[in-house]
């Protein structure tokens, strides 16, 4: 019983920081319908830049996520209009090719700047545990598995009780009406953008601290992202984090009762069953040019 | 619910898989040129290495090695009274990149000589390149059993042992400790790489004779982050000693986990990860080194050929602190080449290259190599322990620099 909730609590603890990664992945695809595919470099951007304050500064690599998620935010924002913004209208395989190139360049950028060397961000707590009943529960995921819900409850409050997220539920929706009422789909798009990118910092500064990571990280973690957010459902806030929470879980169940060999291949085998079964994913919404499609 | 966007079904599904398919395909080196054989051109000699992704840190350290050479050899002359250059391109840690870029090496560049990349991994499809090319291939890294049953004639190891062997000496040893002192039970997770398996199988071969019960036995695949839950049913079985197989990054991972779940067997041996010096102390934490058992294959203290020469050109090249020991086995490598090219008076038959390196031994910074007719190198690996914060050689006995303890103490040193 002891292995069972061990693994459980692990799994949770490693879904939190996969829901915070992925949720600014569906978000941008929600509201621009651009699959990014940067999202990953940008998340190790965020670990480069957390370590810089942590080595440099002396800042703790968790707090400060205060200062990262703004700086990532203000790169999103900037990558946007200056990269994104002049192909939105283009076909969807354009926008794959033009981030998988923006993760290139932000790879070589971060080899240049930091070097290609193996990095990791050591505060004092991380390599310690809480014990409760015989479960070990390490520090700096709990820290970390605690920031990603408190930072996706805010996001999802932004979007469920503000008068913005009623704005870029409008432009996901139905950009035409949004802007009959005023929207400004451009802007909210933007916003939308960088508010996506800046998830995925926050979720960098975690991850920095729980992994070790080099510029070349990020094939892996959108690797892991993208199937965390079509198994959740495209463009689903809740879907990603539904879908991060199972990910997770199926990694560490794999690890334990099947063979660790295993743990990377099992989930995604398990995406592929369910979109097998819901090819619109487990939150995602199928419409009627699905079926007709079918 | 909060529900961003409706999904639109298979265009947007199809748009999705294509990415991650973008996503997986790996980027391509450079292009340097190459020789065209005139007698007073430079030799040039192409290399491809994983400079970036997975094996960045041994990549780039081979690297420094080959150039450490370069300098060397320039320096006195050239290889048969030519300058020598370097034709080094980026593999990404990739195996389809790096099969392209030997290739491009050979047919597009017509580099006149090869040096091997960086592990087994990627030795295995770019030596099959230079085999089918009849160019002779010295490897600095790539001690896998897989790399030398396929019966080939150009492909030479310059370490001391294969994968399989280079954690013997360590075995040996723990296995004739006395009662009490011989650990009664042993974990072996390794990472599903051709070197860092067959590294803790031969170790656990010996072990098992000497009635060192296996109680954890798991290989997880190469992207593996998340090493919690292999640390947890470690600290299960509890046992006395890990031997973890191991590359660079997967090292610290396990380590750093094993520590957070407050693991810490009695014994540990690591393979490769402990070798990277400051890397590896920066990594796990300097205080958590003490005790850590690793193979390794060169020593910067070891009074072999050229060896002072090449720690000195080495500092003054990159600084004083420890030499990893990739650099030192990319030297090495490149020290094997070189002594079949000056034997023979020649570089235009690679045949006659790779005939002299299977009849002949080789002194090298690591000591002296020679080779069975698979290219399996014949000798024993050191082994190196973390002490007080710094590496040192503890077996065999002869090489030794500091005497052996028995317990990893994390928190001990520093």
């Amino acid at each position: 019983m002891t292995v069972f909730l061990q693994s459980l609590v692990l799994g949770l603890l490693l879904g939190g920081v996969y829901a915070l990664a992925a949720s600014g992945l569906t978000l941008i695809f929600g509201v621009m319908k651009v699959i990014n595919i940067a999202h990953g470099a940008f998340l190790v951007l965020a670990s480069f830049i957390t370590y810089t304050l942590w080595d440099v500064v002396g800042i703790d690599p968790l707090l400060a996520i205060v200062i990262t998620t703004p700086v990532v935010f203000a790169i999103g924002w900037a990558t946007y209009k200056v990269v994104v913004s002049p192909i939105r209208s283009a076909p969807m395989a354009s926008t794959v090719l033009l981030t998988f190139g923006l993760a290139l360049v932000l790879e070589g950028a971060m080899g240049e700047i930091w070097g290609n060397n193996s990095t990791a961000i050591r505060p004092a707590y991380a390599d310690e545990s809480f014990t409760l009943g015989g479960i070990f529960l390490p520090k700096a995921q709990v820290y970390g598995g605690l920031i990603a819900v408190a930072v996706l409850v805010v996001l999802w409050v932004v979007l469920t009780r503000t008068w913005l997220g009623r704005a870029i539920r409008a432009a996901a929706s139905n950009p035409s009406s949004a802007q009959l009422v005023g929207i400004r789909t451009a802007s909210v798009a933007a916003l939308v953008f960088a508010i996506g990118i800046a998830a995925a910092g926050a979720g960098g500064a975690i991850t920095g601290v729980l992994y070790p990571f080099v510029p070349g990280s990020h094939y892996q973690w959108i690797a892991r992202l993208l199937a965390i957010v079509v198994l959740g459902g495209l463009g689903s806030l809740n879907g990603a984090v539904l879908g991060a929470i199972l990910f997770g879980l199926a990694e560490t169940f794999t690890s334990t009762y099947v063979s660790p060999s295993w743990a990377t291949a099992v989930p995604y085998a398990i995406v592929f069953a369910v979109l097998l079964i819901r090819p619109q994913g487990l939150l995602g919404t199928r419409l009627r040019e699905d079926a007709v499609a079918a | 619910m909060v529900q961003i966007s409706r999904g639109r079904g298979r265009g947007l599904m199809a748009a999705a898989v294509t990415g991650v398919l973008v996503a997986s395909l790996a980027a391509c080196g450079g292009d340097d040129g190459g020789s065209e054989g005139g007698s007073d051109d430079p030799i040039v000699i192409g290399t491809s290495l994983p400079l970036t992704g997975e094996f960045s840190q041994p990549g780039q350290a081979a690297e420094q090695g080959y150039k450490v050479w370069q300098e060397m050899v320039n320096a006195d002359g050239g290889l048969l009274d030519r300058q020598v250059e370097l034709n080094i391109k980026d593999d990404a840690s990739n195996q389809n990149t790096v099969v392209t870029d030997y290739n491009a090496l050979i047919s597009q560049d017509k580099v006149d000589l090869l040096l091997g990349t960086f592990s087994s991994l990627l030795n295995l499809p770019a030596s099959a390149v230079a085999e089918r090319s009849q160019m002779l291939y010295v490897e600095p890294a790539g001690g896998s059993p897989d790399m030398f049953n396929r019966g080939f004639e150009y492909l030479f190891f310059a370490q001391q042992a294969t994968a399989d062997k280079q954690g013997k000496v360590f075995a040996e040893w723990v296995a004739q400790l006395p009662e009490g002192e011989k650990p009664t039970t042993a974990a072996y997770p390794t990472l599903d790489d051709p070197f860092a398996a067959p590294n803790v199988e031969g170790i656990k071969a010996i072990l098992e004779d000497a009635g060192v019960e296996t109680v954890y036995e798991e290989t997880y695949a190469i992207d593996t982050k998340n090493f919690d839950t292999i640390v947890s049913a470690m600290k299960n079985a509890d046992p006395d000693l890990v031997v973890h197989g191991a590359q660079f990054e997967d090292g610290i991972g396990m380590t750093r986990a094993m520590l957070k779940a407050d693991f810490t067997p009695e014994m540990f041996f690591q393979t490769n990860a402990p070798s990277f010096g400051s890397q590896f102390t920066e990594g796990i934490g300097e205080e958590n080194t003490e005790g850590i058992f690793y193979a390794v294959s060169h020593s910067p203290d070891a009074d072999t050929p050229g060896n002072a020469e090449f720690v000195a050109k080495y500092e003054e090249m990159y600084g004083e602190g420890e030499v990893p020991e990739d650099a030192a086995d990319a030297f090495a490598a490149a020290e094997v080449m070189q002594a079949a090219v000056e034997a023979v008076g020649s570089i235009d038959d690679q045949q006659a290259l790779a005939d002299w390196l299977h009849e002949n031994e080789v002194e090298t910074i690591l000591g002296p190599l020679s080779w069975d007719e698979t290219g399996a190198p014949q000798g024993e690996f050191l082994i190196g322990q973390w002490q007080d914060g710094a590496p040192q050689i503890v077996l065999p006995e002869d090489a030794a620099t500091a005497k052996i303890e028995r317990d990893w103490m994390p928190g001990g040193a520093g």
